[in-house]
Parts: structure tokens; C-alpha cells; sequence
């Protein structure tokens, strides 16, 4: 499912990543590395810097120190162009609030990734319905975003983010604004892909996503990691 | 946004109907308040009496005359600047039914010896030569001595200077001069039967000339007239793209607003405080706006009035308060009306609701074209562009509107800047003549110190050399002499040609040209100022001596005070002058330097001199068709500015998803100036057939107004790829108000809106 090496090898490395907004810190000296093909969930309560992590990872931020690597590429030497072809070619964001677009039909807002780079319009389409067919929602895929269930948009959220089939997938509270058994649906699938090899780093207060999706959990309180633990995934 | 907004439409709407309402208002004031005369008349004293004249006069509404009258000639040792000879009439008082004349300095004669003279009381009185009370005018030929005893303006131009009737003797009058006032007097056709009505009976050939008062409207008024029909074009186009650009950023506030609007209802403001704060908060810039826009308007309006309509005399040109007034007032209101639909529907909904309104555009519009355009072949960021008008129809309905007056604008200011290039080209004969040669004002002289050089050799001599110079192809030689039109106190220069002519580059329009004693050839400002047409004769005077010309052509130049005329013509009245200026065309391929030098070494005293004045008034109107069309564009791109700037702020969600998956900087930029560049293109296809309507309009208006012909070469100004240049002015103009917005949403930050919204 991914472009990435072998697993065990570290696809994302923050070393001492600090980040401030004007005079409060949001992270304070992060160091972490994940390897590929692993999940992690980094987990703490609200403002604790966890959402800034997950920035400083996707590259819509930078750290005002520190470095951040990501399939080996230092994000800081890169310029926003490079920081975007970056985003488009070695990570898929899935957002809380699934950050479709309204006026583009599932298909279109899963194809539109592969597009930017340059994909045809035919092949993008092709390619996003093989996604939706593994994603189960095929049958929806001419369907606007507001007529889609919110768990049927976070699928087509994660259809889009593997478009281009990312090194790590980024997810940040994707069960948020779900309902339980739209979360777990979202769950289930998040454990797949995981588990045919997909990196994933997820942000969530959900606890029940961490132990179901993550095989590690990172604990961040006022922007330091405050603890780290190994999980047994239950089933 | 909205203060900047409103401040460029107020200028544009109080310059537009400033020059509007002040285009005939002094004039008018003027003549009505001097009781003007309709028809200024001069007879022949020797063929009609006083008498004759008055019974004759009865049809008229009103007559002041008849007064006595000569053309003084001033005697030598005059201050340098005086004129040679004036129009004089004898006066008891300055008042009477007609042409009651303003006396603003000095006072009326009371007796012999005392002259008043005619003038505009705005004109400069300290140049040189300027005459002052107490200065004396010495009459030619041994005639009296006369102190200036005042001045007066008359805005019939009824004479040059008046003197007390017993004076009159002493300065041998040869003409009567009558002033009528008719009934009806407002059309040429009304003038001329009010002439007949007061002529009839009279002996035959006993009316020497006339001077209507619409000629010297048409005269005041020229400059102005012209200025007003292309002003009045870009006033209507400002005012209606400054209503588009208000209704569009005001009703954008207010949309962008919502979301205040949601957390002012949540805090407990009633549906109606929340509509009143927000008319308030939207009013507050728009005044301001609005006052800085009437300063500016009045401002700029005013150096055009003062320029154009100096020669009434009337005093206190400026913006009409009315104008101010209603700018004042209307701007504020459109205003406030566009901000209260949008604020209703605020009103009118929840606070949830309010909030999220204002968060994005209706979910669902122009998913048709969504859908076809992200299946076309062109790159994404493009095809979603193109898509994002449909986003907000009406606001994209209203930036279009003001980018299709935009290009409109820009369409009828390309036409008229190469029209009136194209009419200046032809009436200064750029092309035509390579190279004027001066000979001094006559001669030969002996050379002073100080004076400009003078020809050696005679006129044949010199034109016989400049003819024999290798390289010369056509020479013409010419003289110009001041000369009056009989009945009238306008200074004429009649400038008589000899040699190749017909090669001079002027164009003929009407008739033919001259090829015989006593022919002229005239421009149209010539025969509408004096109501006179191709074939009519007339009568000259110059150094007292009388001839009469028929005017035989119509050839294109501007000047109303300027006749064409052979050497034949001269000779009948002052056949001893000699040319002052030779106008050469070299053959192809001769240079200039050469061929001067050896005109100078057979005469050194032929000088080379400028040719043909370039026209300061055509250059002053494409200079103020250049500011008023960058203004326009201005402020439509500023509506295109605008509607980016509201569109990204309520696609800041969407812009930050599109960049979490790999969207570029500039293919953000790309995407939001894509959007307005569609835009731009469908408003130039709009647009540019608009303007060439309003120049089809505009042309013949202002031709009229400045009394010149359309020829052709004035109409047809938009070649095929001027046609596609101009389409490119509606993308430039929505391009370049796209760009800076568009470059801001590319730099904007992403993480917080993604993770918040």
C-alpha cells in the first residue's frame, strides 16, 4: 500500500522541535522518531501541542527550532513550494472535520490529489475508484459531500489521503466528529491499512482508538512528551 | 476597503457631474445677465440711414442702436503688444435693453478724449502691453489722442472699445452697428429669420455683417463641448461601475459579517440593534470615504473648468453645490442601501445560523460545471478556477458587470486616444512637410543685434534656391496677414499660399480649393462660428483695405480664426508683401542637415523653425481620457480585488485542504487568478462591443462640440488585433486585481484553519 522501505526504519524523526506562538510554546523540545509501518497515536489533553506535532510532521508549519524528517527529507530545507510537493508526494492528512470539497463529488475530491500532480483527469478517476472500491464506497461515489454520511466522508477523506500513496498517513481526531459506529467503521479501516503495511500517526483524545489502531502511544502535556508506552492492540 | 472604494466613485461621479452641469451654465448666466445681444449687426452708413435702421427694427424684442462705428487704426509708438486697430462704438452709457455691459473697473466715458475698453475681467492685465487707466491711445493718421477712462466686458463682443457718440466724428465711422434681441433665438434657423425680419426693406448690400449669438456660444463654448460628451460617457460608466464596486464590497462586508453578526445575536443584541450596528460600522467608511471623494472630485473638476471656460467672464467657475450635495447624499445611500439587503437577511436568521453563513458559500451552486470542468484537459488548478464563479453567482454576476465597464472604458479610451491622433496627424500635416523655413516678417532688413536673422535675398530669390537645393521635391511659400471679418471684432489670420499646394498635406473636405483671386478655403469651426456655409461670400479687412472672398472649400484644421488663401488674394490687398515661411518635402532619402545647410549658405538668413504646433488641447484631452481610464480600471480591478478577497476568506478552509494535499503556492495563485481571469475574458467579449458603441457616440459628439468634421479615418480605429489586444484588457484588469489576494491566500497559514474549522 505505501512507497515506503522495509519496516523498522525510522519514516518520521522530530529531533528537539520547539515551537513557539509569540510568547507561549506549543512544543518545547519534542524528539520523537516513527518507524515505518508503524501506528502511532500521540494522545493529551486539549492544548497540549499534539495537533502542532501533527503540523510540524505534515509540513503546514514550521518548528522555530529543531528538525523535523520525514522519509528522510529535511522539511526545514525546504521552500513552500517544496513543502507542498512534500505534503503531495510522502503523506495523506485525514482531518476531524474531513475537509471535502462541497462542490466537487466524492470521486472528483479523491482524484483532485492525483491531479495536482499532474495525473490526467481519466487515470485520477481510475485510480480513485479502485480506492473507493477497497474503501466500500463505490457505490457513493458520484454523491456529494452533503449528501455523505459523516462516516462515508471520512472514507472518502482516507481515499484521498492514500492517493498517491503517502509514506505516512496523517490523522488527526479522525473519529472526532464521527458517531460511535461511524468511529469505529473509521477504526476498522484505519487497523487495515495499518496492517497491510500503511504508516500511521494519529492525533486523538480517543482512547479507544489509540489501544484498537496504534502499537504505541506518545503522551504530550504543555508541549514535552511526557510518556511513552508500547500497546497491545485489542481486537 | 470600502472607504477607498467609495472615495474613487465620489470623484468620479462629482467630476462627471460637474462638468456636466457647468458644461452651458456660464455662458448662459453670462448673456442672460448682460441682456446679450441674439444678433450684433453692422451697416453700411453711406447706403442706410439711422432712421432706416430703427423703423426697421421693430420685429425685434429688444434693440440697442444704432451706434456708430470705425475700425481705429492705432497710430505708431504704441507699447509692444497693443493691437494695430480696434473695433470702436460710439456709447452714451454702458446700459439699454441689449448688451448692458459690465463696467468692473474704472468708469463709462463721459466725454470726448475718454475711451473704455473691452475685457474679460479674468484675463491677465499685467502682461506686456497690458493697458492700465489713465494709459493713452494715440488714433493713426493725426487723429486724437484717447484716455482710458475704464474697462468693460461685453459677452456679445460687441466692440473693441467704446467712446462717448460726440467722439465718434473724429474716428470717421463707416458702419452703423445694430443689437437685437429675438423672441426666439435658440436655433441657427430662429437667428436667421430674426435677421430677415429686422433687414427687410433696407437698401440692398446695406448690411455689411453680423455675428449670431449662438456662433460666439459655439465659440465659448468649443473647448468645453468637447470635453463634456467623452466625460459624460466615463461619468455614466464610473457612476454605473462605482454602484457595482459599492453594492459588491458593501454586500460583501456584510456577508463576511455574518459571522459577527451570529456572535452579536449570541450575546443578546436584538435582530434589529445587530442590522443598525452593522449599517453603522459599514456607513462610518463610506462617509468618509465619500467626503475625501467630493474634496478630490471638486478638485480635480475644477482645474478642467477653470481651463475650459475662462473666456466667459462669469467668474466663480467650480463644481454647482447641487452636485456636491447629491453626491453627499446618494453615495451614502446606495451604501446604505446595498449593505441593508445582505443586513436583512442577517436579521432574519439565527445565530447558528448567522455564524455559519458566513463561514462559506451555499454548498451545492455550480455543481453542474464543476463536474465538466474537472474532467477537461486542462491543469486542475485552472479547471477549479474557472469553477469558483459559480461559487458566488451574484457576486461573481456584479464583478463581471464592473470588469465589462472596465473594459468598456479602456475600449472607448483606445478609440478615442488613436481618433484623436489620427485627427491631429492630419490637421498638423505631420508627414507633409519635412522642413519650414523662416524668413522673417519682411524683408530683406538689415540684420539687429538682438532681432531674429531676416532673409538677404528677396522672396523669388529664396524660393528659386530652396527649389534648386538638391533634395527639394515640393516648395511652398506663404505669408500670413491679420485681417478682421467685416461686421465683427475677431482677429482673423489669413495665411496665402503660392507654389505646391496641393502637397502641403491638407485635406479637403467640401468644395475645392482655391485657383483664383478672392477664394478661401476655411475649417468647419470657421463656418459654424459664423453661421456661414461653402460657397457664401465674405468680406475682409485688413490695414483699410476691404475685400470680399468667396469661400470656395472646407480643408480639416482646428483653427476657427484661421483662413487659407492664395497669392492671387493677397495681391488684391497688400501686394507688396513678401512669404514669410517656405514649406519644403524632400525627396525620400534626403537628409535634412544637408540639404538646410546649403539652403543657408545661398541664404544665411532663412532659419529653420519649428512646423506645426503639436496641439496642447488634443494632448490635454488624451491626458485626461488616459487619468479618467486608469481610474476606472482602477476601481474595477479593485471590485475584482474585492471579490478575491472575500472569496479566499470564506474558502480559507478549502484553500488550506487544497495545500494539505500538495497544492503549490502558485498553483493557488493560479487558481484564484484563473478565476478572475474568466471573468476578465467573458468582460472583454462583453465589453469591448460597448465601447465601440460609446465611441461611435462619443466621436461625433465631440467633433461636434469642437466644431470639426468626422472624416472616416476617425471612426475606423479598431483594426482586428487591437480587437484582440483589447480582449486582453479585461484579463489584465481582473488579473491584476486577482493577483495580490491571490498571492496572499498562496502565503497563508493552513495548520490552524484545518485544525479549528
Amino acid at each position: 500500500m505505501t512507497d515506503d522501505e522495509g519496516n523498522g526504519q525510522a519514516v518520521v524523526r522530530l529531533t528537539a522541535v520547539r515551537k513557539e506562538y509569540g510568547e507561549s510554546v506549543a512544543l518545547d523540545g519534542v524528539s520523537l522518531e516513527v518507524n515505518s509501518g508503524e501506528a502511532v497515536a500521540v494522545m493529551g489533553p486539549s492544548g497540549s501541542g499534539k495537533s502542532t506535532l501533527l503540523s510540524m510532521v505534515a509540513g503546514l508549519d514550521r518548528p522555530t527550532s529543531g528538525t523535523v524528517t520525514v522519509h528522510g527529507e529535511d522539511l526545514g530545507a525546504l521552500n513552500e513550494k517544496g513543502l507542498a510537493l512534500y505534503r503531495r508526494r510522502r503523506i495523506g492528512m485525514i482531518f476531524q472535520f474531513f475537509n471535502l470539497l462541497d462542490d466537487l463529488s466524492a470521486l472528483d475530491n479523491v482524484a483532485l490529489a492525483a491531479q495536482l500532480t499532474g495525473t490526467s483527469a481519466s487515470q485520477a478517476r481510475k485510480r480513485a475508484l479502485e480506492l473507493f472500491e477497497e474503501l466500500g464506497i463505490a457505490g457513493r461515489r458520484n454523491t456529494y459531500p452533503a449528501q455523505l454520511s459523516g462516516g462515508e466522508r471520512q472514507r472518502v477523506a482516507v481515499a484521498r489521503a492514500l492517493m498517491n500513496r503517502p509514506a505516512v498517513l496523517l490523522a488527526d481526531e479522525p473519529t472526532g466528529a464521527l458517531d460511535t459506529r461511524a468511529g469505529e467503521q473509521v477504526m476498522d479501516l484505519l487497523l487495515d491499512l495499518n496492517q497491510i503495511g500503511q504508516t500511521l500517526l494519529l492525533v486523538t483524545h480517543d482512547q479507544q482508538l489509540a489501544t484498537r489502531c496504534a502499537s504505541r502511544v506518545i503522551e504530550v502535556v504543555d508541549g514535552r512528551i511526557a510518556g511513552e508506552r508500547a500497546l497491545e492492540r485489542t481486537p | 476597503m470600502i472607504g477607498v472604494v467609495v472615495a474613487l466613485s465620489t470623484t468620479m461621479i462629482v467630476v462627471a457631474l460637474g462638468l456636466l452641469a457647468a458644461s452651458s451654465g456660464p455662458f448662459d448666466q453670462a448673456y442672460t445677465r448682460q441682456s446679450g445681444a441674439h444678433l450684433a449687426a453692422s451697416y453700411d452708413r453711406t447706403k442706410v440711414t439711422d432712421a432706416q435702421l430703427t423703423e426697421a427694427s421693430k420685429p425685434a424684442e429688444a434693440v440697442a442702436g444704432p451706434f456708430a462705428m470705425a475700425t481705429v487704426a492705432l497710430g505708431s509708438g504704441q507699447q509692444p503688444g497693443q493691437p494695430d486697430s480696434m473695433v470702436t462704438v460710439g456709447r452714451a452709457d454702458s446700459g439699454g435693453p441689449v448688451d448692458r455691459l459690465n463696467v468692473w473697473k474704472g468708469r463709462w466715458a463721459d466725454k470726448p478724449g475718454e475711451i473704455v475698453l473691452n475685457r474679460n475681467p479674468v484675463e491677465s492685465s499685467n502682461g506686456p502691453g497690458a493697458m492700465t487707466l489713465d494709459s493713452k491711445l494715440t488714433v493713426a493718421n493725426g487723429g486724437p489722442t484717447l484716455t482710458v477712462v475704464g474697462f468693460a466686458y461685453s459677452v456679445s463682443m460687441s466692440a473693441d472699445a467704446w467712446v462717448v457718440p460726440e467722439q465718434m466724428t473724429a474716428l470717421h465711422p463707416t458702419a452703423s452697428q445694430m443689437l437685437y434681441r429675438f423672441a426666439d433665438a435658440a436655433t441657427n434657423e430662429q437667428i436667421t429669420a430674426g435677421q430677415t425680419a429686422v433687414t427687410t426693406g433696407l437698401p440692398s448690400g446695406a448690411l455689411l455683417g453680423t455675428q449670431s449669438y449662438l456662433a460666439l456660444k459655439a465659440l465659448a463654448t468649443g473647448e468645453p463641448n468637447t470635453f463634456v460628451p467623452f466625460l459624460m460617457v466615463f461619468g455614466w460608466l464610473g457612476l454605473a461601475v462605482a454602484a457595482l464596486i459599492v453594492v459588491n464590497v458593501v454586500s460583501g462586508a456584510v456577508v463576511a459579517g455574518f459571522k459577527h453578526i451570529g456572535v452579536l445575536k449570541a450575546l443578546g443584541f436584538t435582530p434589529t440593534q445587530v442590522m443598525t450596528v452593522y449599517l453603522a460600522m459599514i456607513s462610518i467608511p463610506a462617509i468618509v470615504g465619500c467626503a475625501l471623494g467630493v474634496v478630490a472630485g471638486n478638485l480635480l473638476a475644477e482645474s478642467l473648468l477653470t481651463r475650459a471656460f475662462e473666456n466667459y467672464g462669469a467668474g466663480g467657475i467650480g463644481v454647482p453645490l447641487w452636485v456636491d450635495v447629491a453626491a453627499m447624499v446618494g453615495v451614502p445611500v446606495l451604501v446604505a442601501l446595498s449593505a441593508f439587503v445582505p443586513a436583512l437577511r442577517a436579521r432574519s436568521l439565527s445565530a447558528a445560523q448567522a455564524i455559519s453563513a458566513g463561514s462559506a458559500p451555499r454548498a451545492g451552486r455550480g455543481l453542474r460545471a464543476q463536474r465538466w470542468l474537472s474532467g477537461i484537459r486542462l491543469p486542475r488548478p485552472v479547471s477549479l478556477g474557472l469553477g469558483l464563479p459559480f461559487a458566488r453567482p451574484a457576486r461573481s454576476a456584479l464583478t463581471l458587470a464592473a470588469v465589462v465597464l472596465g473594459v468598456t472604458s479602456v475600449t472607448l479610451a483606445v478609440g478615442l486616444g488613436t481618433s484623436l491622433t489620427n485627427y491631429q496627424t492630419a490637421a498638423s500635416r505631420v508627414g507633409a512637410v519635412d522642413l519650414t523655413m523662416f524668413a522673417g516678417t519682411s524683408g530683406p532688413q538689415p540684420p539687429s543685434e538682438d532681432g531674429p536673422p531676416v532673409a538677404k535675398l528677396s522672396d523669388p530669390e529664396d524660393e528659386a534656391l530652396l527649389r534648386s537645393t538638391a533634395g527639394a521635391q515640393y516648395v511652398t511659400a506663404s505669408a500670413d496677414l491679420p485681417m478682421r471679418l467685416a461686421g465683427t471684432s475677431q482677429d482673423l489670420r489669413v495665411s496665402f499660399y503660392r507654389g505646391d499646394f496641393e502637397h502641403l498635406g491638407y485635406r479637403l473636405l467640401e468644395g475645392q480649393w482655391f485657383d483664383g483671386p478672392g477664394q478661401v478655403v476655411v475649417s468647419e469651426r470657421f463656418l459654424r462660428q459664423r453661421a456661414l456655409a461653402v460657397g457664401d461670400t465674405i468680406t475682409l479687412d485688413s490695414q483699410g483695405k476691404s475685400v470680399r472672398v468667396r469661400i470656395v472649400g472646407k480643408a480639416l484644421y482646428n483653427s476657427g480664426e484661421e483662413v487659407l488663401s492664395n497669392w492671387a488674394t493677397l495681391q488684391l490687398v497688400a501686394p507688396e508683401t513678401r512669404a514669410q515661411l517656405y514649406e519644403v518635402q524632400l525627396q525620400p532619402g534626403t537628409d535634412l542637415g544637408t540639404y538646410v545647410e546649403a539652403v543657408q549658405a545661398g541664404d544665411s538668413g532663412l532659419q529653420q523653425t519649428s512646423g506645426q504646433d503639436a496641439g496642447t488641447f488634443v494632448t490635454a484631452v488624451l491626458v485626461t481620457v488616459i487619468l479618467l481610464t486608469l481610474m476606472l480600471g482602477t476601481v474595477a480591478a479593485l471590485g475584482v480585488f474585492n471579490t478575491v478577497v472575500l472569496n479566499t476568506r470564506e474558502r480559507r478552509r478549502d484553500l488550506g485542504m487544497l495545500k494539505s494535499i500538495g497544492m503549490t503556492p502558485a498553483q493557488v495563485t493560479l487558481m484564484d487568478v484563473t478565476s478572475m481571469a474568466a471573468l476578465g475574458a467573458i468582460g472583454g467579449l462583453l465589453g469591448i462591443p460597448l465601447g465601440i458603441v460609446a465611441h461611435r457616440l462619443v466621436v461625433p459628439a465631440m467633433a461636434n462640440g469642437a466644431q470639426v468634421d468626422v472624416p472616416d479615418f476617425m471612426l475606423d480605429v479598431y483594426p482586428p488585433q487591437l480587437l484582440a489586444v483589447l480582449v486582453l484588457a479585461g484579463i489584465v484588469i481582473a488579473g491584476l486585481g486577482a493577483l495580490l489576494p491571490a498571492r496572499s491566500a498562496a502565503r497563508t497559514t493552513i495548520a490552524e484553519v484545518l485544525h479549528n474549522e
